[in-house]
């Protein structure tokens, strides 16, 4: 499966390592389906940020989707 | 759902049955959909109906003596429409629209005796059919008594155009024929089957002299023989009449080549009865718009007047009233259909489960239904049917399940006999919404009822398992149930008072050997409390929730009572029986949310007046919709001094979840001097929200509780992430099936919250 990035640069650092996040391979998972996005993720600890648009949009559409399945 | 049940479902809604004029007609003419065509002045579209389903337009839409006019729906509220003078304005106005196909040629030989109309129609319909058709006449060409009218009421191009479509369709005409006995008895002999135009030949020899034709089929004691046509019984020559016998002779010879049964199922063909229910109630009478010129007919103008007087009959009664049908834009037969469809996908997505989850199972289309027709019984059933195969989805029911299990908890839960008691005569049951709504109210009303009631008022805080009940998971249900019935064993069966009509109607369905009764009945037997109260400055528009659709003596309770209370109060132009739901029933505000605001917004505005009602969550939904509404224990209970019930704000998921919380803590201390299990350590985390960011919160379904979990989570591991400019915080956190987001902000005592948000999809070090 090829990679969706929503990678997109933001302002939020990563308070535990002190360092900015970068773009990152992440497995994402619901429902016996797993997805490897691209997100911004903390090179230090890993911590993924999950934007407000993408967790209200994209996400949740396919969320809704693998649910009707 | 099987497709018995299926079938048995489909057949109970009319809607898709004919309107009265169809019926009436012999032939089923769409009238309704000429009459709309008309109407937006497609003449073209007007004649392609026609087209559709008469054999001869030019002739049989200028001749028809329109059988069908009394029947119109119309005709009730003012005159039936001029459907015979309309037709003839579009015939003469247009031309061929649509020409229907001819199947190919499927052998069988047939000879028409006679061409007048019947025996026309029949060679047309035969010839269509792919049976090779011969139309045999004495005369010099066909139209039998047509012949004879005057061009006004017949031009002469009406029988060209006929000979025409005929040739066009294969069928031989042979004009100056004999049909003397002899040549009877030998084409007999030469066809397959014959049909008899009464009208154009009389009487013939051999199989044709005597005997009546069998009304059904037409079939004559000799097999293959046909006849029909000619005058009716009155002695009155009818045309629709002749294309009637025409076709139903037509459709008999197609079946005796076939060889199958000449009358089985053919009680739909000719004139026949509907089921069809059109409610015209709130429509104006109107008056036929004749043509002002008798003689011209119909000018566009007033054909598209007249026309625009039909009803478009139909039933839709239930859609008419209901914003979830609407919403889908589907009426009961299509909606089961799709849901039977829904149940059947193996592999694909299953489209129609948001539709599926969203009826607030309120029942009010049975109440309207002439036939009863049970949506909510559908939906309900599938979605168990969803759960037990799995296909449910998890997110439409997770969060109410999530808040029926909070009540059911420790947190909420109580059961006790009244201070001083060691028995209970009766049980005061206010349901979680009352709880979560309006803590205050559930204190007064027990207090006034543990004083005023003899041998003992004990007290059960909790849920009824509704939810679970309308989610599809009769696992939980049962287990809820069960829990409830062991409770009341254990508190020595006293009778149960519920204040909530969704309580009362669980019981009564599913624990009918409990004694139960509403809080309004015993309350309306009362004498009620003293003081000076509150009283509204306008008269209120009384909302009975759609759970109490069943509960009479509920109902008549609160009406005693407002009037007891000197509460002026004014029916909305629907409540009673036949009450909407406020979009919290079947949990349709959590499968489809825009819709259950539209359902508040459309039962607060079935009355422009502020609202009362006696159920909680009809009070906080039409509250959150905007509307004021008090809840009638306010004007029950509450001082002069209090504040006006009718601006009371939906507290909102986090504060129920507070209120039912606090109201066990709150009775615990103050009635029976115990305290309560300790509170989780995040629980003590001072939040500040601003408005807007807790309505924002709710309608994500983001309670405060999973904040607290959030900053709790956070602020313990170091693990947030910090916005450099603001100096933001933002952390997720996955307590159960969700991750939620909060962006906050530590302030002196506690934390500032700006925004919060969720998903369901699992991120790599998240576990559950
Ligand atoms: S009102 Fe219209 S649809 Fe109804 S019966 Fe009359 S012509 Fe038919
Ligand atoms: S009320 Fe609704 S369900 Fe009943 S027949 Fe009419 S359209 Fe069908
Ligand atoms: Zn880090």
């Amino acid at each position: 499966m090829s990679t969706f990035s929503f990678a997109e640069a933001t302002a939020w650092q990563c308070a535990g390592c002190n360092r900015p996040l970068e773009p990152a391979e992440v497995k994402v998972t619901y429902l016996n389906s797993v997805f490897t996005v691209e997100l911004m993720v903390c090179p230090g600890c890993g911590f993924v940020l999950v934007p407000e648009s993408l967790a209200v949009g994209k996400m949740l559409e396919v969320e809704q989707l693998l649910e009707d399945k | 759902m099987d497709q018995l049940q299926l079938r048995e479902l489909e057949a109970r809604c009319i809607q898709e049955e004919q309107p009265f004029c169809t019926a009436a007609c012999p032939i089923h003419v769409d009238v309704r959909a000429f009459m709309a065509a008309l109407a937006r002045d497609d003449v073209r579209g007007a004649r392609k109906v026609l087209d559709r389903t008469m054999p001869f337009p030019e002739i049989l839409g200028r001749l028809c003596d329109a059988p069908c006019r009394p029947f119109c729906k119309r005709g009730e509220i003012g005159d039936p429409l001029a459907i015979g003078s309309l037709e003839r304005f579009c015939v003469s106005r247009t031309q061929t629209m649509v020409k229907l196909p001819k199947l190919p040629n499927k052998g069988g030989k047939v000879a028409v005796f006679g061409a007048g109309l019947s025996g026309m129609t029949a060679a047309l319909d035969l010839a269509r059919k792919g049976r090779p058709a011969t139309l045999i006449t004495p005369d010099d060409d066909i139209g039998g008594r047509l012949r004879s009218l005057p061009a006004e009421i017949l031009p002469g191009e009406a029988l060209a155009q006929a000979r025409t479509i005929l040739a066009g369709y294969g069928v031989t005409v042979m004009t100056a024929t004999s049909l003397d006995d002899a040549a009877v008895t030998n084409l007999i002999d030469q066809y397959d089957a014959v049909y008899c135009d009464r009208d154009a030949v009389g009487a013939l020899a051999g199989p044709f002299a005597a005997g009546e034709p069998d009304p059904l089929s037409l079939a004559l004691a000799q097999d293959g023989c046909f006849a029909g046509g000619g005058l009716g019984t009155d002695g009155n020559y009818s045309v629709i009449k002749q294309v009637e016998d025409g076709r139903r002779a037509a459709l008999s010879i197609e079946r005796f080549l076939q060889k199958v049964s000449l009358t089985a199922q053919r009680d739909k063909e000719g004139s026949c009865a509907t089921r069809m229910v059109t409610v015209i109630d709130g429509i104006a009478p109107a008056a036929e718009i004749p043509p002002a010129d008798p003689a011209q007919g119909y000018t566009p103008a007033e054909a598209r007047a007249e026309a625009g007087r039909c009803i478009l009959c139909e039933c839709m009664e239930c859609v008419k009233q209901c914003v979830y049908l609407r919403e889908y834009k589907e009426y009961p037969k299509t909606l089961v259909r799709r849901i039977y469809n829904n149940l059947a996908i193996v592999q694909g997505t299953r489209n129609a489960n948001k539709m599926i989850n969203a009826c607030s199972l309120c029942g009010q289309c049975t109440v309207i239904c002439p036939h009863d027709f049970p949506v909510a019984e559908v939906c309900r059933s599938t979605r168990q049917e969803m759960v037990a195969t799995g296909h449910m989805p998890p997110s439409p029911h997770d969060f109410a399940l999530e808040d029926m299990r909070f009540s059911q908890s420790e947190a909420c839960r109580l059961s006790r006999h009244q201070p001083g008691h060691d028995a209970s005569r009766f049980l005061f049951y206010p349901g979680c919404q009352l709880a979560g709504s309006a803590p205050d109210l559930v204190v007064r009303a027990y207090e006034f009822l543990s004083g005023n009631l003899t041998g003992g008022v004990g007290l059960m805080l909790g849920c009824c398992g509704i939810p679970a009940h309308w989610a599809g998971q009769q696992a939980l249900f049962a287990e809820t149930l069960d829990g409830f019935r062991a409770e009341v064993a254990q508190m020595g069966r006293p009778t149960l008072i519920a204040a909530c009509s969704s309580c009362l109607s669980v019981f009564r369905e599913f624990a009918p050997d409990l004694a139960v009764t509403s809080l309004w009945e015993v309350l309306d037997g009362l004498e009620l409390p003293a003081g000076e109260r509150r009283r509204p400055e306008a008269a209120l528009a009384l909302h009975d929730p759609c759970t109490a659709r069943y509960q009479d003596g509920v109902r008549t309770s609160v009406r005693s009572l407002c009037a007891k209370l000197g509460l002026a109060v004014v029916e909305p132009a629907l409540g009673g029986e036949l009450a909407d739901c406020c979009g919290y029933g079947g949990l349709m505000q959590f499968a489809n949310q825009p819709l259950g605001t539209k359902a508040a917004l459309v039962k607060a505005g079935r009355s422009r007046r502020d609202g009362l009602a006696y159920c909680a969550m009809c009070r906080d939904n039409l509250a959150a919709a905007g509307r004021p509404v008090a809840h009638l224990l306010d004007y029950l209970f509450a001082a002069a001094a209090d504040p006006d019930p009718l601006a009371r704000a939906n507290p909102g998921f986090s504060g129920r979840h507070e209120n039912r919380a606090r109201l066990k803590e709150r009775l615990l201390a103050s009635l029976w001097q115990e305290t309560s299990v300790a509170r989780p350590a995040h629980a003590a985390i001072p939040l500040l929200i601003a408005p807007e960011v807790a309505a924002l919160l709710d309608s994500r379904l983001i309670l405060e509780e999973d904040v607290r979990k959030v900053i709790e989570h956070a602020e313990r591991s170091g693990r947030y992430l910090i916005h450099p400019g603001t100096g933001h915080r933002l952390a997720s956190f996955r307590p159960v099936r969700v991750t939620y987001w909060i962006e906050y902000e530590t302030i002196d005592r506690g934390f500032r919250i700006h925004n919060g948000y969720s998903h369901r999809m699992r991120l790599p070090e998240e576990t559950p």
